[in-house]
C-alpha cells in the first residue's frame, strides 16, 4: 500500500515538473520584468548590457531579461515568439516588417508615450530614423510612431587614398560627385597590372549589385516604385540605363575583376587587400577598416543624369509589444535604448553606428580623430540624399528580391538590361500586387 | 489472450489499466507534437495566413497558385536533382566498406576518419565547405590548381552550384552508409562464399551473386531513408547559398517553403507546399516498399 502511494506521488511530481517546464514561460512578464530581444555582435552586446544595467539602476525593482540571437536567426525566432504568444516586451524591428506587425496588432502605438516624455527630444533625433517607423494605416513614413530608431546606417562610398597617391591621380572631391563618365575614366586609370606579370592585379572598383544599384538608379532619376507604391517602374529608361551602366563597368570598360574572378565577397576581400580603388563604406564597416594598411576616405557616389548623388540609408528600430504586461515601462526602455547619451556614446565608440542624436553626431564629426576624415559624408546622407530601400515601405520584400534572382546574365553581359527589366517587371508587379493585397487584409 | 470480457479477471483489468497508463505518455506526445500539428497544417494549407494574425480560409487558391509558381517547380526540380547523390554515395560507401572489411593495420583509424563527418554538426560542415568552395582562395580550387585545372566559382555559378552541394552531402554521409554496409558484410555467412568457390566462382561473380543480394536489406533501408531525408534538404542550401543560389539554382523545396513562410509572410501557401511535398514523399516510399516486396532477398 505504502509503495503504491509513493509510486503515485512520484509519478504526479514528475508529471508536474515536466508540464511546469512548458508553461513556465507564459507566467513571465509581470509588472517589473521586461524582456528585450535583439541581435548583433559582441560590441553591441556589451554596449546594450551596460545600458540596461544603468536603466535597471535608475528604475528600482525593474529587471530586464536580455535575449540575444545571431543575425540570421533573429527573424525566425521573433516570428516563432509571436506565434507562440511570448512576444518580448521590447525588440528590434526592421522597417519592412512595420506594416505587417501593425496590421496584426503585434506592436504598440507609442506616439503618446514618446511625445509626452522628457527623455526624448524628437527634433534632435534623425528625421529619417523616426519617419521610417511611422505608419498611418495606408502609407508608411507618416502617422503614428510604432518604433524608435535603434540606428540609421548611411551607406557611403569610399576610395583608397593610398592607391590614388601612388598612381599620381588627383584625389576625388569630397563635395562634388564624379559624373558617370569621369568615374569610368578614373577607374580605368586605376585598373592596371602593377607587377608586370600579364594579369591585372588592381581594379577601379568591384561593386555588389544588391547594395549599390540603388545609388546609380536614383542618381539617374529612376526608381523601383511610383509615388503611391502601386506600380513597379524598373523597366523605365532611367533605370535600365543605370543597370546597363553598372553591368558595363565589368563587361565593356573592364574596370572590375572579371565575372570569373569575382562575386561580392571576393571584391570585399580584394578591397581589404588594397586591390580596389572604390568600395562602399557603411558605419558598421568603420571599425574593421581601421585596421587596413592603406588610407581611405569617403566621397559622394558618382551621380547620373540628375547630377546629384543618391544612396540608401539602412535603419533598424526598437518596438514595444502590444501585449506587454508593462507597456509604459517598456516604452521607457525603448526610448532609453534609442536616445540615452551614454548608450549612444558606447555604441559609437565601439564603431557600431553613428549617433542617433543630431547634436551628438555633429560633435562626433568635429571631434573624433579616427578615420574616415570625411565623416560629414555620413551626416550628409542622413540629412540630405539618403533614401529608404524600396522594400522597407511595402508589406513584404518578395517583389523586390525578384529583381536580383535572375540578374546574373545581365551582369555577365549575356542579356541587355532593358530586355531583362521588361521580362521581370510583370513578375515584380504581380508580387507587389499580392503584397499590397496582403496589406489590406491586415 | 482473447478471453471473453465478462470472464476477465480483476487482475487482467488492473494490468490492462497499468499498461494503458504507460502507453499514454508516448501516445499523448504523438498526438500533441505530431497529430495536432498535422491536422492544423492540413487546415492552414487551405488558408491565407501571414503567421501573425488568424488564418483566413481561401479554398483551393494556394494549390492553384502552386501549380503556376515557377519557383515551386524549379525548387522541386532542384530537390530531385540532389538525389543523384544517393546512388553515388551508396556506391562509394559500399566500395569503402569492402576495402575496410579485412584485417589491416590502422583499421580503426580509417573507420573513425570516415565516420567523423557524420557526427559533425551539419552547419559547421556547411560553413567549412562554403569556404573550401571559394572561387579564389578555396581549398578545392587550390587542389585543382595542382593538376592545372582552373576551378570555377563553385557556389556562384548556376551550373556548378548544385554539384558542389551534392559533393558535400555525399562526403558527409558516406561514413554512415559505410558503417551499415560493414556490419552487413560481416554478417554474410561465410559458407556461402565457400560454396561458391567450390563451384568455381571468381571474386566478381561472388560479389554479384552473393554479396549484393545479401546486402539488399541494407541498401533498401539506405535508399528509403536517404530519399526521405534528401527530399527535405535545407541546412546546406541555407548556409552555403543564403539567397537560393545563382538564378535560384540551388534552392530546395523545403528552402523555398521556409522562405515563403518566414520571409514573405505566406504561411498558408507554404503549408500547402509542405503538404504536397509530404504526399509526394509518402507515395514514393510506398512505391519503393512495393517494389522491394517483389525483389527482396532474405535467408529465412
Amino acid at each position: 500500500m505504502k509503495s503504491r502511494i509513493l509510486a503515485v506521488a512520484g509519478v504526479t511530481a514528475l508529471a508536474a515538473t515536466a508540464l511546469a517546464g512548458c508553461a513556465g514561460g507564459a507566467a513571465a512578464g509581470d509588472d517589473s520584468t521586461l524582456t528585450f530581444m535583439f541581435r548583433g555582435g559582441d560590441a553591441e552586446k556589451e554596449a546594450y548590457t551596460a545600458a540596461i544595467e544603468a536603466f535597471e539602476q535608475a528604475h528600482e525593482g525593474v529587471d530586464v531579461k536580455i535575449i540575444m540571437t545571431t543575425a540570421d536567426e533573429y527573424a525566425t525566432k521573433l516570428k516563432a515568439a509571436i506565434t507562440g504568444k511570448q512576444v518580448p516586451d521590447v525588440f528590434y524591428i526592421d522597417p519592412g516588417s512595420v506594416q505587417s506587425f501593425v496590421g496584426s496588432g503585434v506592436i504598440a502605438d507609442i506616439t503618446d508615450a514618446v511625445e509626452s516624455s522628457d527623455a526624448i527630444d524628437l527634433d534632435n533625433v534623425w528625421a529619417y530614423g523616426l519617419d521610417s517607423y511611422r505608419f498611418d494605416g495606408t502609407t508608411q513614413g507618416k502617422g503614428a510612431i510604432y518604433a524608435l530608431p535603434k540606428d540609421i546606417g548611411p551607406f557611403s562610398f569610399g576610395y583608397n587614398k593610398t592607391m590614388f597617391e601612388e598612381a599620381g591621380i588627383p584625389l576625388p572631391d569630397p563635395d562634388v560627385p564624379y559624373t558617370w563618365d569621369e568615374f569610368i575614366d578614373v577607374s580605368k586609370q586605376l585598373t592596371t597590372d602593377l607587377d608586370g606579370d600579364g594579369k591585372l592585379d588592381q581594379w577601379g572598383t568591384g561593386l555588389n549589385v544588391t547594395w549599390n544599384l540603388q545609388a546609380f538608379v536614383w542618381s539617374n532619376g529612376g526608381d523601383w516604385l511610383n509615388e503611391d507604391r502601386t506600380k513597379v517602374t524598373v523597366n523605365e529608361p532611367e533605370f535600365a540605363e543605370a543597370l546597363q551602366y553598372f553591368a558595363d563597368m565589368q563587361n565593356v570598360h573592364g574596370v572590375t575583376p572579371s565575372a570569373g574572378d569575382a562575386q561580392t565577397l571576393d571584391t570585399y576581400q580584394r578591397w581589404m587587400q588594397g586591390q580596389i580603388g572604390f568600395f562602399p563604406v557603411g558605419p558598421w564597416d568603420v571599425p574593421t577598416y581601421q585596421d587596413l594598411d592603406f588610407e581611405w576616405d569617403l566621397i559622394p557616389y558618382p551621380a547620373g543624369s540628375t547630377g546629384k548623388s543618391a544612396t540608401w540609408t539602412g535603419t533598424l528600430g526598437i518596438a514595444v509589444s502590444a501585449s506587454s504586461a508593462a507597456p509604459d515601462l517598456a516604452a521607457e526602455l525603448a526610448m532609453y535604448l534609442s536616445v540615452d547619451r551614454d548608450a549612444q556614446q558606447a555604441l559609437v565608440d565601439a564603431g557600431v553606428q553613428i549617433p542617433n542624436l543630431v547634436d551628438m553626431a555633429n560633435e562626433w564629426v568635429s571631434s573624433s580623430t579616427l578615420p574616415p576624415a570625411n565623416k560629414q559624408e555620413f551626416l550628409d546622407i542622413a540629412e540630405d540624399y539618403g533614401r529608404a530601400l524600396p522594400a522597407n515601405n511595402t508589406y513584404s520584400a518578395e517583389w523586390y528580391d525578384e529583381l536580383f534572382k535572375n540578374i546574373q546574365p545581365v551582369l555577365d553581359g549575356e542579356q541587355t538590361a532593358q530586355e531583362y527589366l521588361d521580362e521581370v517587371q510583370p513578375r515584380m508587379q504581380e508580387l507587389l500586387d499580392k503584397a499590397n493585397a496582403q496589406a489590406e487584409l491586415g | 489472450m482473447t478471453t471473453p470480457v465478462s470472464r476477465r479477471s480483476r487482475l487482467h483489468r488492473k494490468e490492462h489499466r497499468a499498461a494503458l497508463a504507460f502507453v499514454a505518455a508516448p501516445v499523448i506526445g504523438f498526438l500533441a507534437f505530431i497529430g495536432y500539428p498535422l491536422v492544423f497544417s492540413l487546415y492552414t494549407s487551405f488558408t491565407s495566413w501571414n503567421g501573425l494574425s488568424a488564418p483566413v480560409p481561401n479554398g483551393l487558391d494556394n494549390f492553384v497558385e502552386m501549380m503556376g509558381d515557377r519557383y515551386f517547380w524549379q525548387s522541386l526540380g532542384n530537390t530531385v536533382f540532389y538525389m543523384i547523390g544517393i546512388p553515388i554515395g551508396l556506391v562509394i560507401s559500399l566500395l569503402l566498406a569492402l576495402a575496410l572489411n579485412r584485417r589491416m593495420r590502422g583499421l580503426t583509424f580509417f573507420r573513425t576518419v570516415y565516420y567523423v563527418p557524420v557526427v559533425s554538426s551539419l552547419a559547421a560542415v556547411a560553413i567549412l565547405w562554403q569556404w573550401a568552395y571559394n572561387g579564389d582562395f578555396g581549398l578545392v580550387n587550390q587542389v585543382l590548381a595542382i593538376f592545372g585545372i582552373d576551378g570555377p566559382n563553385w557556389l556562384q555559378n548556376a551550373s556548378t552550384a548544385k554539384p558542389a552541394i551534392i559533393i558535400m552531402a555525399v562526403w558527409k554521409g558516406i561514413g554512415y552508409s559505410m558503417l551499415l554496409y560493414l556490419a552487413a558484410l560481416q554478417s554474410v555467412p561465410s559458407h556461402l562464399y565457400e560454396a561458391a568457390s567450390l563451384d568455381g566462382a571468381g571474386p566478381l561473380a561472388k560479389f554479384r551473386y552473393i554479396t549484393i543480394p545479401m546486402l539488399s536489406p541494407v541498401t533498401f533501408f539506405l535508399v528509403v531513408t536517404n530519399i526521405i531525408g534528401g527530399a527535405q534538404i535545407f541546412i546546406e542550401i541555407n548556409i552555403m547559398t543564403p539567397t537560393g543560389g545563382p538564378e535560384f539554382s540551388t534552392a530546395s523545396i523545403v528552402w523555398y517553403i521556409w522562405q515563403k513562410a518566414f520571409n514573405y509572410m505566406q504561411m498558408g501557401y507554404a503549408t500547402a507546399m509542405a503538404l504536397v511535398l509530404g504526399l509526394m514523399v509518402f507515395i514514393v516510399t510506398a512505391v519503393q516498399f512495393q517494389i522491394n516486396r517483389r525483389f527482396q532477398f532474405a535467408i529465412d
